[in-house]
């Protein structure tokens, strides 16, 4: 009796949205992909076909492994900042305080303001002159010894300081979606097995690491794969704050394939990118998904 | 006494967050009542006279009233017709397993993964091809509601597969029994229950659609359809060159305002959701 | 089941009708197609209003005539794919954003010589006649005229004369009275001079080429521009390398002036904060809006070097192109709407309008906002006029030498290094299969 009408079913509900998806999503994604064989300025209608050409450029490419470093390092630490806040306040945030119901309401603030927004908003807080960052460094500064070269405050300017700026900020946009999904995963731990754990002794911090962590281990997956989403293929926030300067020390992939599109009419090379960072995304996320596959409390829901 | 000191730390890094996120906020909004060189002059500090002209300037300048208009249409009509086809695909993936089913489901999770960009182009030329007489669909809200959807289809499947997979495996079979067929109990029996995750999605979906800035530029670029996000970011670009400032600040606080509002009004209802969709039962 | 749906789908219909009937009238032009001209501008400091208002009034002079002008900050995003799709505007000024280039190497823009060696707009000799040569050159490939200027903008730096005055400070015409000078600008509690730090091609055109210029005479400027091999690490280059260097160390420039954008650096210099700061003619329109009460602009040019060989009154410019795409429609119509608007009324109601010098001759006889008068005059005077082009001709060595600027301005390279990656760029270019531009002068 289940299977009566069940193909039809399928197909009639699966119908709309693949239809739909397919013909302005994949269709689109697959044209851009056949770009990749061919020299072209994206223009006009003059392609040269180069067969892969684009790829063996790219894999000499220092700009691409110097791109693809810095997602590296915000993946890692941006993103390990972001796990790490995220189950910290999700799990301060357990609480009935005032405290708490405030922070509830006003968590997610940062990550629904429009990215233009939040890149100017921290433009000027790292602003050397008026800034809220540089401020606080002079503070720091010793006396000014006569004939010195000048204390340089540049945040956004400076070469060291760029990177883990841009990483801050991206960190205070993103976090707020994870705290809420780490509030859902430790809601979702059933009663008895906080309770219990109390009755045996753990409290706080103790309770938090053998309970409350390996029981987030599912939520967690999901977080990670998020992350190595947003980070290797984050753009818009760089773009608009940095341009991947200065002199390149905040340029990701995106950013450098906005620049070969678009700035070098390069169509074919961008989109040769734009799949070996397809294909990078889809092997970190294979090899997080194996490596946490195994749930190490035991404990199976 | 050491509880205490716990609960005084717990309390002092909640507050500490609670700034953080505040603090810009409130910037941008003092900001947006300082006159231009007062921005750079005081950044910091309290505006010295309220300057509501700014908004008025931004209002005007910018034709928000209109703008606003259209990028509400556009919105929801994404959502009136994304919730329903998602939910469907999402249902199908979820309790409905067949040959292939997993690598269609990583189609739909793949093409998130592709920067948006680059599909720009193409799906330009698409825009343009498809026809209905003398109209295309390119520089239409129904063609930019249409794209909208499809790139909407990724998130929202796979976060409604996770809500369905949450309902107890038997539901169907118990309602199947009582003679509802497969639409029916998707309809009256499973829809209902995934309420909380509708609004989610809902939501999450709004508040991004309401945001999208780089799809409206390219397929609707005229000014009589322009979206809201687009309308802002040229008066922040039109500002940038003559430096107004003020309005600026006005503006990008008036495109808030609707995202705020939503999410005030419903911030309870998406915490309960979190909660309630947690509890399989 | 189907009741559902069949519900679903007339939703979905209807809702379907109604947003496509609000769609704000139809996407194709009911105007007679052969009369009509899609113009798009982009719109930056002064706007659009000048070339929406010479639209009407040409449409007001040719019955029949359509002309649908439209512009934004960002427009060359709108207009790329329509070149893919060969579906482009019939005449226009895509901005900073859109490389020309590109468009002229796949042939995608008429060329114009046919067009300016007929008569001009009021009948006395050629169109061609009617601009000023050197800003015509500036828009040629190969023989052909390509791109056509409209406006142009001349580079140099500016300062407050009245705080000069009250300080009793002369404007230094040389390097040497700039060291001398710049402590004293220090003790009264402003720095000497800022820069735009975002956008590297600011310090570039006002630093960089005009002491290259300077020590090594145009050809220094010449050679690299045409990428002659060496000429980009000469003595020239690697000396005003030097000389930034030696600002930088002897702390002349503003705190901070690399994580500065435009505005910000432009603003610190009107607010009193910077005395100098490199800028082109645009300065005042862009600024008009955030002046601080009393701030006051004037040009001066760059300081020359103590014993340089370059033409001291060697000046830089660039010009804003316009373009007609061959696969844009109507061509005859489109040359005439640019002619009309390149006549010496329009012209010159531009200059007085806009605040900005047009291409046109005779055009700076118009009324001109005050801090135009210095700068047309030292054009007009000028031996040696110049504008930077390699940037737009070889994108990658444009975007390298944004790099290497940054990287000289924050001390993170040596000139030595700076003028080394910038030859090793130079030859990256030559290597690919780029076409090459020859600079004369």
């Amino acid at each position: 009796m289940r299977n009566r009408g069940r193909t039809a079913f399928i197909v009639t509900y699966l119908a709309p949205a693949t239809l739909l998806y397919g013909v302005f999503v994949i269709w689109p994604v697959l044209q851009a992909f056949g770009f990749s064989f061919y020299k072209w300025s994206g223009m006009s209608a003059n392609k040269t076909f180069v067969g892969f050409d684009n790829f063996k450029q790219l894999f000499h490419d220092s700009v691409f492994w110097q791109a693809l470093e810095h997602n590296a390092l915000i993946f890692l630490i941006g993103g390990g900042a972001i796990l790490v806040i995220g189950v910290g306040i999700a799990h301060a945030m357990q609480g009935e305080g005032r405290l708490t119901k405030v922070l509830r309401s006003v968590y997610l603030f940062p990550n629904i303001m429009s990215l233009v927004v939040v890149a100017i908003l921290w433009e000027f807080v790292y602003d050397p002159n008026i800034g809220l960052v540089s401020s606080l460094m002079r503070l720091f500064d010793g006396p000014v010894r006569a004939g010195a070269p000048p204390v340089d405050h540049s945040i956004l300017g400076s070469a060291t300081k760029a990177l883990p700026a841009v990483i801050v900020t991206f960190v205070w946009f993103a976090v707020g979606f994870y705290i809420m999904l780490f509030s859902t995963g430790i809601r979702q731990i059933p009663s008895e097995v906080v309770e219990a754990s109390k009755l045996d002794g753990a409290e706080g911090f103790h309770q938090f690491r053998k309970i409350t962590l390996p029981l987030l281990w599912s939520v967690g997956r999901i977080a990670v794969i998020y992350l190595v989403i947003n980070t290797l293929n984050v753009f818009a926030l760089v773009f608009l704050m940095t341009q991947g300067g200065p002199d390149r020390k905040t340029e990701v992939m995106l950013t450098y394939l906005y620049e070969q599109a678009f700035v070098n009419s390069d169509y074919g090379a961008a989109t040769a990118l734009a799949i070996a960072n397809f294909v990078i995304v889809m092997a970190v996320s294979g090899i997080v998904l194996r490596l946490t596959r195994k749930d190490p409390a035991g404990a199976s829901r | 006494m050491i509880s205490l000191l716990k609960r005084a730390g717990t309390n002092a890094v909640l507050f500490a967050f609670a700034l953080v996120v505040i603090v810009p906020l409130l910037w941008m909004v003092f900001s947006s009542f300082k006159s231009g060189p007062e921005i750079f002059a005081s950044p910091w500090g309290l505006p010295s006279k309220l300057h509501f002209e700014n908004f008025a300037h931004a209002w005007q300048t910018a034709g928000i009233a209109h703008f606003f208009l259209n990028s509400l249409i556009v919105t929801v009509a994404t959502l009136v017709v994304l919730i329903p086809i998602g939910a469907m695909a999402a249902y199908v993936f979820a309790r409905y397993p067949f040959l292939g089913s997993k690598v269609l489901f990583g189609t739909f999770l793949g093409g998130m993964m592709f920067p948006q960009f680059l599909t720009i182009v193409p799906l330009f030329f698409l825009m343009n091809s498809l026809k209905l007489g003398s109209y295309s669909l390119y520089d239409t809200k129904l063609g930019l509601t249409i794209v909208y959807i499809a790139y909407s289809l990724p998130f929202t499947v796979f976060v409604l597969a996770g809500f369905f997979q949450t309902l107890p495996k038997d539901l169907d079979e118990a309602a199947m029994i009582d003679g509802a067929s497969h639409s029916g109990v998707f309809w009256k029996v499973m829809l209902p229950l995934a309420k909380p995750g509708l609004i989610v999605v809902g939501i999450f979906n709004g508040i991004g659609l309401w945001n999208e800035y780089s799809l409206a530029l390219v397929l609707m670029p005229s000014e009589a359809n322009r979206t809201l996000p687009l309308g802002i970011a040229n008066l922040v670009m039109v500002e940038h060159y003559q430096s107004d400032w003020g309005a600026l600040f006005a503006g990008l606080v008036i495109v808030m305002i609707p995202v705020l509002i939503v999410y005030w009004i419903f911030r309870e209802k998406i915490h309960e959701t979190m909660l309630a969709g947690a509890l399989k039962g | 089941m189907k009741t559902h749906f069949l519900a679903l789908a007339v939703a979905s219909a209807s809702l379907g009708v109604l947003i496509g009937g609000c769609s704000g009238g139809s996407n194709e032009s009911t105007a007679d197609k052969s009369k009509h001209l899609d113009v798009v501008s982009f719109q930056g400091g002064f706007g659009i209003d000048f070339f929406k208002q010479a639209a009407k009034e040409y449409e007001a002079n040719h019955p029949g005539v359509t002309i649908s002008l439209t512009g934004g900050p960002r427009v060359w995003e709108q207009l790329r794919p329509q070149f893919a799709s060969g579906t482009p505007p019939s005449l226009t000024w895509p901005g900073w954003g859109m490389d020309y280039w590109a468009l002229i190497y796949d042939k995608q823009v008429l060329p114009l010589n046919d067009a300016l060696a007929k008569p001009a707009f009021d009948g006395k000799g050629t169109w061609r006649d009617t601009f000023d040569p050197a800003l015509l050159k500036l828009g040629e490939y190969q023989g052909q005229q390509y791109e056509l200027p409209y406006h142009y903008n001349i580079m140099g730096w500016w300062y407050n004369p009245d705080t000069f005055a009250k300080h009793g400070w002369a404007v230094p015409k040389t390097f040497s009275e700039l060291i001398a000078l710049c402590p004293k600008i220090k003790a009264a509690g402003m720095a000497p001079l800022t820069y735009q730090g975002q956008y590297p091609d600011y310090t570039i055109k006002g630093f960089l080429f005009p002491w290259v210029i300077s020590i090594g005479g145009i050809k220094a400027a010449d050679d690299a521009q045409s990428l002659v091999p060496g000429a980009w690490k000469s003595d020239a280059f690697l000396q005003a390398a030097r000389m930034i260097k030696q600002l930088r160390d002897q702390g002349f420039f503003e705190d901070g002036a690399n994580s500065l954008s435009h505005t910000q650096s432009q603003t610190d210099f009107l607010a009193g904060k910077a005395a100098m700061i490199p800028c082109g003619t645009w300065l005042e329109s862009e600024m008009k809006k955030t002046m601080p009460p009393g701030a006051k602009m004037a040009f001066m040019m760059p300081p020359v070097v103590d014993g340089g060989k370059g033409d001291p009154s060697a000046i830089m410019i660039g010009i804003e192109p316009w373009i007609i795409p061959t696969a844009g429609s109507n061509h005859e119509l489109a040359i005439d709407f640019y002619k009309f608007m390149t006549s010496l009324d329009k012209a010159k109601q531009f200059v007085t309008e806009c605040g900005t010098l047009t291409a046109i001759k005779g055009s700076d006889q118009a009324k001109m906002p005050e801090t135009l008068v210095e700068p047309a005059r030292l054009f007009r005077q000028s031996k040696t006029v110049y504008s930077i082009q390699f940037d737009t001709w070889y994108s990658t060595l444009g975007t390298e030498s944004k790099h290497a600027m940054e990287a000289l301005l924050n001390g993170s390279n040596t000139p030595e290094q700076f003028v080394d990656r910038l030859e090793a760029e130079a030859e990256k270019v030559r290597q690919s299969k780029k076409p090459i531009h020859t600079m004369t002068h």
